[in-house]
């Protein structure tokens, strides 16, 4: 590995990301009237104290997959408020991501709907989670940017966060461990009731979801009981061989990250034709080598 | 194939493998976390089981050293082997760590790789691939090309039990007068100060008997309490490498001996008359001491964890600098114990597979996020 690239690029990152959260609880200057679109269609309650909480990973998961791309001109940009003005009209997700993210936040919220009434959400207001902190292995900005998100929901009222991906899932259990995160959260898929689906998939796992969360089980459970057929090779999808879409490394390395994604669908592509996930990540990252869906994209 | 495909193929075969002999012999999964228990004991108290460990290998008659680094070790083994012998090496992690080949080539001395990957490594000019088959990344035609350097019989067109019989041919010229044997240590018993090595291919138990002189170089993290643990060792490291039973176990507990007259027990007898254990620190120490990082030392290097892992899978021995010997997820906890390196770390994808495949259950992405943070604190 080129050991000089990652230490600049991870400089680089660090100081783009910690400015950027601190400031604007974004990681990057971002278009906010695509990211809550999904929620004004719906006339989703703003605020209140249970929130379904996107930390904008449906609505940005493209735009994450390009981060490697966008941090040397935002970190040369300098200024952090020429930065806003100016990123969120270059670094902004194409009609289509938007449209899906639209659809799939909007059957998220429609089932979470189902089984808890009131279910309301930040918009614009709403704070990324920190995962790229997290998942870049900087602890110290982890935590001080965490209990900033923490101070901004208890200034909210919030008392329960429902999330709808792995990543802020997997974010707000390290918060609890770190900072003693003490808001009660848990994820879409634990919650909803009888959902019906169809189609017939090859699982690719969120690692988060399946090694980390303890949900390996869960996600395949949902899927099944909505009616989607699972096909399974144990040398592909098993727990300890799920290998990864490639997303995590992404921003320190877009070449690695897709020579990992290109790996992945081949071998899912071995056991079917179909792909399916949990996780917006695994979905930019993997969407060019195979025919993949999003669960919220096949349940309801 | 490329090194994606082969290794794809590979990591298929070594779950299968793994899981086959799970479900066969279920005691290993019994005895792998009795092993864990017993070796966190020796972590937690390190510097007294490596005294208890050098006590007991110089009451049976053999010599103890604690190298504290690369430098110190090689200086031990140094004076050891002298100049202008022939040592034969089995291969060995540590000697890799410490760079003791290329140390006492430059000491006048004809060295030899016995294990064959490790030995095509070696004749290649190349750098291990993998920790437990260290030239996995080479094809038949590779083998062969290499091995025609010594055997000019050997061509691309050779078959693979043709290219093992050139290498076995010549390093049995090789052993035949060898001065010294060098090898590593699965585990080392603290009890008896008896070290538990296993192999499949007999180069080990030929460099542990026919040379008169037997060092045995191995980190203090192979320290375990007793032989019993020693043994415990060596079949969960084989198993999970997806090989058992293993061809053979050797344990070597002192120089050779004999008490075949009036039951007295003398040395040396046919084998060795002298035998050496360097135990290696460089950073374990450290490490033991380290909440963060002593999980790290639990580590049995059966390198399943690297067939799970997405980077390693991508980039191979490219992923983790040829300073250290191990890679993957291994690797990145390891190259950071005795290197000091934390870079390799910032690529981790945290998958988690390397956790779940663990024998010794060690929690490796969440060491690796430590690694990762140390890192950061110094950009």
């Amino acid at each position: 590995m080129d050991e000089d690239r990652v230490k600049k690029q991870e400089g680089l990152i660090r100081s783009v990301l910690y400015k950027n959260l601190m400031e604007d609880y974004t990681p990057f200057p971002l278009d906010k009237k695509l990211a809550v679109k999904w929620a004004a269609g719906l006339n989703v309650p703003r605020g209140g104290r249970v929130i379904i909480y996107t930390s904008y990973m449906y609505q940005m998961a493209s735009v994450f997959k390009s981060y490697e791309k966008y941090v040397p001109t935002l970190g040369s940009l300098g200024k952090s408020r020429i930065l806003a003005s100016i990123g969120s009209r270059f670094i902004k997700p194409s009609d289509e991501d938007v449209e899906r993210s639209v659809k799939i936040l909007q059957n998220i919220y429609r089932m979470v709907s189902r089984v808890k009434a009131d279910v309301g959400y930040l918009y614009e207001e709403e704070p990324y989670s920190g995962s790229l902190l997290y998942e870049l292995g900087f602890l110290d900005e982890f935590k001080e940017y965490g209990r900033k998100v923490l101070q901004f929901f208890r200034e909210k009222g919030v008392e329960e966060i429902i999330t709808v991906d792995p990543h802020t899932t997997n974010t707000l259990a390290n918060l609890k461990r770190y900072i003693n995160f003490d808001i009660p959260f848990k994820n879409y898929i634990t919650m909803i009731g009888t959902v019906k689906g169809g189609g017939k998939f090859v699982m690719h796992d969120s690692c988060l979801y399946s090694r980390f969360l303890d949900m390996y089980d869960t996600v395949r459970d949902k899927a099944k009981s909505a009616g989607i057929e699972l096909v399974e090779d144990p040398t592909v999808t098993g727990k300890g061989v799920g290998f990864c879409c490639g997303g995590p490394v992404g921003p320190l390395n877009d070449e690695l990250s897709n020579n990992i994604a290109r790996a992945r669908a081949t071998a899912l592509k071995s056991v079917y034709e179909n792909v399916l996930v949990a996780c917006p990540l695994c979905y930019v990252n993997l969407e060019p080598y195979c025919n993949v869906k999003d669960l919220a994209e096949v349940i309801e | 194939m490329n090194w994606v495909e082969l290794i794809s193929m590979v990591s298929a075969g070594n779950y299968n493998e793994v899981e086959s002999i799970l479900r066969e012999y279920p005691y290993i999964v019994e005895i792998a976390d009795h092993l864990r228990e017993e070796k966190m004991k020796v972590i937690e108290n390190l510097s007294t089981y490596v005294d208890i460990t050098m006590r007991n290998v110089e009451k049976l008659g053999g010599h103890a050293y604690l190298a504290k680094n690369k430098d110190d070790a090689r200086k031990i083994a140094g004076e050891i082997v002298g100049e202008n012998k022939t040592v034969v090496f089995s291969k060995t992690n540590a000697a890799y760590e410490v760079g003791l080949r290329e140390y006492l080539e430059s000491r006048h001395n004809e060295v030899w790789e016995t294990d064959l990957g490790e030995y095509l490594v070696q004749i290649s000019k190349g750098w291990p691939t993998h920790i437990v088959a260290p030239a996995l990344d080479m094809t038949r035609e590779d083998a062969a090309k290499a091995v025609r350097k010594i055997d000019p019989s050997i061509n691309e067109n050779s078959r693979v039990e043709d290219i093992v019989a050139a290498v076995r041919k010549f390093l049995m010229t090789k052993y035949v007068k060898a001065d010294v044997g060098i090898t590593g240590a699965n585990a080392v018993a603290a009890d008896s100060g008896a070290i538990a090595l296993v192999e499949n291919e007999g180069n080990i138990r030929i460099d542990t008997v026919m040379p008169q002189v037997h060092i045995s170089i191995t980190g203090i993290d192979k320290i375990v309490p007793t032989l019993r643990d020693a043994m415990d060792e060596v079949m969960v490291q084989a198993a999970y490498a997806g090989i058992y039973p293993p061809t053979y176990i050797n344990v070597t507990a002192g120089p050779s001996s004999t008490a075949d007259i009036e039951l007295k027990r003398v040395s040396p007898a046919t084998g060795p008359k002298d035998f050496h254990l360097i135990l290696l620190d460089d950073g374990r120490m450290d490490a033991s001491q380290n909440p963060d990082l002593k999980e790290a030392l639990l580590c049995i290097k059966c390198g399943r964890c690297y067939f799970s892992c997405p980077i390693y899978r991508i980039l191979g021995k490219d992923w983790v600098s040829t300073k250290s010997p191990y890679n993957g997820p291994t690797g990145v906890m390891w190259n950071y114990i005795t290197n000091k390196d934390p870079w390799p770390a910032s690529y981790c994808v945290h998958s988690g597979g390397c956790k779940e495949v663990c024998p010794m259950k060690i929690n490796i992405p969440e060491v690796i996020k430590y690694i990762k943070y140390m890192g950061s604190k110094n950009l």
